[in-house]
């Protein structure tokens, strides 16, 4: 049974590994807060967020088809494997896409699909960045009011910032945990495993896992890479993906933070009338959209078709 | 509250100060060091403050550079380090061209022209007005007891009127009869006073877009 976890703890710990970035790596890769006090506060959060939002989520994934422990574990690795795969392609990964895209392999080769549930998933997935660039072109001028009106100075405006940040990333972090948990474990809850409490507990962990021991490079390099904005736009980017994510949490959908934080980027852009995501970006991002789900499909139908050859001799 | 989590922050501020109170030993005794050589060329005195300029100017760099290798070791945001690291380099400036205009009095010992005295008085008296005024305008950044907008207001009019003060002065040193050696050096020694409010002005200029930087 425990080795039949192990590709959701895997799919769970490189979540934690990716995902952690779009909560702290602005903050960590430009030395503001210490990897190790990220690391920490975000794996807390993590496991608080899932613990007591994951529910939600992990009941609209199991909705989608009903899976034996079988098929749970072909489902947790495929996806595991396709976010593993965009990873070294470079591509922006949605390990939401991945597992849902893993699910409908499963579901199509079985016969046992319930549409009904995916077109409310999609729907979300379009709704992610589009949602994080409002919640972003919301926020940037609110906050801008408030921070005008504080007229700090050098000094203050710095503290502000970095409490401000941390503030935001464990709320990211949160967010993350109680949305995404559900990627992870909700499978292992529709093959009637586990209960729903132990699937938050076993994915909040292994998330929280992927965040204390492997975040710290993709903190470095994501965190540089997608975000090229000022201290207080790239606060405003974190606490409006913190603001989508937790919004789909409660709608029940996972949805992928890097696609929030990417919106919410561009909607500042949009705000500023500034390029903040370049063109190339913009295009491995829609390349990633779309190849996600496909990719996880066709690697959950090749393990079960894979797993049910056997040897039959002469 | 919460300053107990800020400490390497505190000691960049309390050091800024420091740094700003040094610049202003150097520009006192750069001030005292140009008035014993208007009243008694190569006096005694003179040398005495060229000595203390000098000491300040050393020191105020020694304190720039703790400065620096406290912000590098991970204290502000790095858009904050690179704006203080950036306007500490800029007012350097400032010390260094007291030192050297100080030096060339020294070195070449030259005797200010009676003709000269009253708009190299004024020259400096202005320049040392847009000094202070800057100081004012860094404090104002990080204290923000004053409009910065206003300061830099009033040290662009000195500046302008530093500029005019300097082509006069050339004007009189290429009309005087003095020898065309003579010349080239007041001239030159001109320039290098009149350069003190142009980065004045630079440094005002650059505390404001600093200050503009974090306006949302």
């Amino acid at each position: 049974m425990i080795t039949s976890f192990l590709g959701g703890i895997f799919l769970g710990w490189s979540l934690g590994a990716n995902d952690a970035a779009n909560a702290f790596g602005t903050a960590v890769s430009s030395r503001m807060v210490k990897f190790y006090t990220a690391a920490v506060i975000g794996a807390v959060f993590v496991v608080t967020g899932a613990l007591l939002e994951g529910r939600a989520g992990i009941e609209t994934l199991q909705g989608l088809t009903a899976f034996d422990l079988k098929k749970a574990v072909i489902c947790s690795v495929a996806a595991a494997l396709t976010v593993t795969l965009m990873t070294v392609l470079g591509l922006p990964i949605s390990t939401s896409q991945a597992v849902v895209g893993a699910i409908l392999g499963i579901g199509i080769l079985s016969q046992r699909l319930d549409l009904s549930g995916l077109s409310k998933v999609v729907t979300c997935w379009v709704a992610t960045p589009i949602g994080g660039a409002l919640i972003a072109m919301l926020l940037y001028p609110l906050l801008g009011a408030v921070y005008n009106r504080m007229n700090l100075n050098l000094f203050q405006s710095d503290r502000l910032l970095k409490i401000g940040l941390i503030c935001s990333g464990a709320y990211g972090a949160y967010a993350l945990g109680a949305n995404n948990v559900a990627n992870v474990s909700a499978v292992f809850v529709g093959a009637g495993s586990i209960t729903v409490f132990d699937a938050t507990l076993l994915g909040g962990l292994s998330i929280a896992l992927g965040i204390l021991t492997f975040s710290r490079p993709v903190m470095e390099t994501v965190g540089r890479r997608l975000v090229r904005v000022d201290p207080y736009s790239a606060l405003v980017v974190v606490i409006a993906m913190g603001l989508t994510v937790h919004a789909f949490t409660w709608i029940g959908v996972p949805v992928s933070t890097s696609h929030a934080t990417v919106g919410a980027v561009l909607g500042i852009g949009i705000l500023r009338s500034v390029k903040t995501v370049n063109r190339r970006m913009l295009g491995n991002i829609v390349i990633g959209w779309g190849l996600t789900p496909v990719l996880a499909c066709l690697f959950s139908i090749a393990l079960y078709v894979a797993s049910n050859l056997y040897y039959v001799p002469d | 509250m919460l300053s107990f989590l800020f400490k390497k922050e505190h000691r960049v501020e309390a050091l800024i100060y420091d740094y700003l109170e040094t610049v202003e030993r150097t520009h006192e005794n750069f001030l005292n060091a140009l008035t014993a050589c208007i009243d008694n060329p190569f006096c005694e005195n003179f040398e005495f403050f060229i000595d203390r300029t000098h000491k300040y100017e050393s020191k105020a760099d020694d304190i720039r550079e703790e400065i620096k290798t406290l912000m590098y070791g991970k204290t502000l945001i790095p858009d904050a380090r690179g704006d203080i690291m950036g306007l500490l380099e800029a007012i350097d400036t400032i010390p260094r061209l007291f030192e050297r205009i100080l030096y060339i009095i020294q070195t070449q010992k030259l005797e200010i022209p009676d003709f000269l005295i009253p708009d190299l008085k004024d020259l400096v008296r202005l320049s040392l007005e847009c000094c202070e005024l800057m100081r004012r305008q860094v404090v104002a950044l990080f204290k923000k007891n004053e409009s910065i907008r206003e300061l830099l207001n009033i040290i662009d009019t000195h500046e302008s009127h530093c500029d005019r003060i300097e082509r006069r002065m050339i004007t009189k040193i290429f009309e005087s009869g003095i020898t065309p050696f003579l010349k080239l050096q007041l001239k030159d020694l001109t320039v290098q006073i009149g350069e003190i409010s142009d980065q004045a002005d630079r440094v005002s200029k650059r505390i404001n877009i600093i200050n503009m930087k974090r306006r949302v």
